[in-house]
């Protein structure tokens, strides 16, 4: 399996080009804005705004940084010995977590200490079971700054949790759906813009089985178990795949600005979401299940049973991989891995990146 | 340099080591990392797109801190690190030979900051916003004002006030007996001939054209939609020409209304301030007059704010146009039916110029005084008395709360 990468880049968290030239003018811009996936040498990515790590696939399962502050003031090799035989990781602009057989910890990047800030023992009977999915943890769940561990009611039985700029999603055993946190943007898909002290079940979900769960900085997004993609929250950036005003207009914009004649047929009366406070299904593509989403904080990737990905959303950084920086409230296609014959078979999101697991195509199946 | 770019330097810090970025531990190191890189630029040979890049980036990771919980949560920190953005971008707009609609976007960049930002570097984005408008080039005389007559024709009726339920006039009452006969046992007044002597009145009488001139190319919140409790209401950012050509000269021919309502329009438009005076009776408050705040109200005939109440005195000062007013005492609170949702229990359900008799039965027993407050009219609201807003024609309106 390969890992690529696209989108912010202004912190080398993607990568850092070798020779830098200074003369020319857009070369800044390709720094920051990487547009043409671009492969990184891993197994496994987690990524914040300003970093991303990854697991060494030259390591004992050692965790690799890049991006801010890597190289000023702590070398990566120095968490590849900490990190060594990690199962799973996760990053934040303050907090590094990682997941062993027997422990979870937590260190804090902003200081240069020798220990780790928190940290829990798994029972034995944790683990015998199945393997941590950061940031679920045994009994609860791991936010990335103080106090980290949040206890959850043993009765959700959580499969897998994700957690938003100020909200949270679960997916209970049995694949219900869960939501607590804020609720300003509808975020928590109660129909509602209030807020949620406790998990709240998605009635609108209720009875459909789900298995996977994402959330972005005002959205959120779920698989059922057969390969509908339910989205809600807010479309400010076309997130959700759904009409949104703000790129209308620029849309707009852009065509009078080609165009010399008024286009006429654009004036009727459009419908646009802002706030989609139900899960709405959304139609990625008509032929096939969806096999994994992902969210930044203002975009969304999904994986197709054919081992397509397609995105959507916020695009200005390069993020939705369409070599460009539009931004799309329609999923689309990202041809790059088409037309270099790959499968994409995960994808996991950073705040305004995004990183696509691939393998090559079976010709033969193709 | 060229001659803009070297009056704006003029009021930065002479070099990067005099250029404050102090934050608390609320703003992360790496965005911390960004601003010191745009810092860097300032007082290098950057290009304009490199520091537009990190301007940008700035703004975009700053704005989602400023939508992330509610508005009042927001650390004032990262409205801090906004304004910081606007300034950097509004720098690289200007730094080398703006043309006219850079400069345009280097007064909205500036504006974004003042609005949504918080104050920066002794308010350096209002500083750098006075420099930036007299670069901008003036409108041509345009013949807005025969355009205003014709749109005034189609005003709905103008409502027949009974004498019996007439709000009172005083001309220029002296403060005590406004303390003793209004302030104090909290009845509504209309004070006339105290704003004869505002500028706004006189010799900078707030035509199209004059507002226009002092602030055309400035951004300001717009409400859009006939009334805040409406479900197609929304809030949008234009300048005052946009405004004035959509909302008021309706020149694109769209039927929503815009109203440029409870807007702190005079802190961000200094020149707008010298037009107006606090009102001498203000100091019958206990409160400090900084404390006095002060929003402007401009729009089109038919704009209307739903009977509400708000939490400090009120007065009311027409400058143009007329509007028809109505007033309930806090008494008769519960024939109002106020909403029942914490966002608006300081607004009452029932549409006050054709009420629905059945849902709200007892409103049509609430006694009220009414009032068109005319040019020159100061109306006096007394703390929590509801009242009924809808314009007449165009119209320009200064309140002032206070306690």
């Amino acid at each position: 399996m390969r890992w690529f990468g696209f989108g912010f880049n202004a912190f080398g968290q993607i990568c850092v080009r070798e020779t830098p030239m200074k003369e020319e003018e857009s070369d800044v811009t390709q720094e920051v804005k990487v547009l043409r996936p671009t492969e990184l040498r891993t197994s496994r990515v987690s990524a914040c705004w300003s970093r991303t790590a990854s697991a060494d696939p030259d390591g004992d399962g050692g965790v690799r940084l890049a991006g801010f502050g890597v190289g000023v003031s702590r070398a990566c090799g120095v968490y590849g010995q900490q990190s060594r035989g990690c199962k799973d990781a996760q990053i934040s602009e303050s907090h590094l977590t990682l997941a062993f057989s027997d422990r979870v910890e937590c260190w804090d990047l902003q200081q240069e200490a020798k220990t780790a800030s928190w940290s829990m023992e798994l029972k034995d009977s944790d683990i015998s079971g199945p393997p941590v999915k950061l940031p679920l943890v045994p009994g609860g769940y791991i936010t990335p700054s103080p106090p980290f561990y949040h206890s959850l009611s043993p009765h959700l039985e959580a499969k897998s949790l994700a957690l938003g700029a100020e909200h949270a999603i679960l997916v209970t055993a049995s694949g219900a759906v869960y939501t607590w946190g804020l609720g300003s943007h509808g975020q928590l898909g109660h129909g509602v813009l209030i807020s949620e002290e406790e998990p709240r079940v998605v009635e609108a979900l209720w009875g459909m089985p789900m298995s996977r769960v994402a959330t972005g900085g005002w959205h959120s997004a779920c698989i059922s178990d057969g390969g509908d993609l339910y989205v809600w929250g807010w479309n400010e950036s076309g997130q959700l795949g759904l009409p949104s005003r703000g790129l209308s207009k620029a849309k707009q914009q852009q065509i009078s600005q080609q165009a010399e004649e008024p286009q006429d047929e654009q004036k009727h009366e459009d419908v646009f979401i802002s706030i989609q406070a139900f899960p709405a299904l959304l139609d990625v593509t008509p032929s096939c299940e969806i096999t994994a989403v992902s969210c930044g904080s203002r975009h969304t990737a999904a994986v197709t049973s054919a081992g397509d990905l397609y995105t959507w959303g916020w695009g200005e950084y390069g993020q939705l991989g369409h070599q460009n920086v539009m931004s799309s409230d329609e999923p689309q296609r990202v041809e790059f891995f088409r037309e270099q014959q790959q499968r994409v078979t995960d994808i996991v999101c950073g705040a305004w990146n995004t990183f696509a697991a691939v393998i090559k195509k079976d010709v033969a199946c193709a | 340099m060229a001659p803009l770019w070297s009056k704006i330097s003029a009021v930065l810090p002479p070099n990067e080591e005099d250029f404050p970025l102090q934050f608390g531990d609320k703003v992360c190191p790496s965005v911390v990392d960004m601003l010191k890189r745009s810092r860097r630029q300032l007082y290098s040979d950057a290009t304009g797109a490199e520091r537009l890049l990190y301007a940008q980036i700035i703004l975009d990771v700053s704005w989602e801190k400023l939508n992330t919980g509610t508005w009042r949560h927001v650390d004032k920190e990262w409205r801090r690190v906004y304004s910081y953005g606007c300034l950097f971008k509004a720098a690289a707009l200007c730094h080398s030979d703006p043309s006219s609609d850079e400069i345009l976007q280097a007064v909205r960049a500036c504006d974004m900051g003042l609005l949504m930002g918080a104050a920066i570097m002794d308010n350096i984005l209002q500083v750098i916003v006075g420099i930036l408008q007299l670069e901008v080039k003036k409108p041509s005389e345009e013949d807005d004002e025969t355009e205003v007559k014709r749109i005034k024709v189609d005003d709905s009726h103008t409502p027949v006030i009974r004498d019996e339920l007439a709000v009172p006039r005083v001309r220029c009452p002296s403060l005590e007996s406004f303390n003793t006969n209004y302030l104090l046992p909290l009845k509504p007044v209309i004070l006339e001939g105290i704003i004869d002597h505002w500028p706004a009145l006189n010799k900078h009488s707030w035509s199209i054209e004059y507002l226009r001139c002092v602030s055309g190319c400035r951004t300001v919140p717009v409400e859009v939609g006939s009334r805040y409790t409406d479900e197609s209401w929304s809030q949008s950012l234009l300048t005052v020409n946009e405004f004035i050509d959509r909302y008021i000269l309706n020149k694109d021919g769209v039927k929503d209304l815009g109203y440029l309502a409870q807007h702190q329009l005079f802190d961000q438009i200094p020149e707008l301030k010298e037009d107006i005076c606090l009102p001498d009776y203000c100091c019958l408050g206990e409160g400090d007059e900084d404390d006095i705040t002060v929003n402007a109200w401009f729009g089109p005939g038919g704009t209307v704010s739903p009977l509400h109440q708000d939490p400090q005195q009120n007065f009311l000062a027409q400058v143009v146009g007329s509007k028809y007013i109505r007033l309930y005492s806090p008494k008769d609170a519960d024939k109002l039916y106020p909403h029942q949702s914490q966002l608006l229990h300081n607004t009452s359900q029932v549409e006050v110029e054709n009420p629905d008799t059945e849902r709200f039965p007892e409103f049509a027993k609430a006694p009220y005084l009414e009032c068109v407050l005319q040019p020159g009219d100061v109306l006096f609201i007394p703390v929590q008395h509801w009242h009924y807003v809808r314009s007449l024609e165009l119209s320009f309106s200064v309140s002032f709360w206070w306690t």
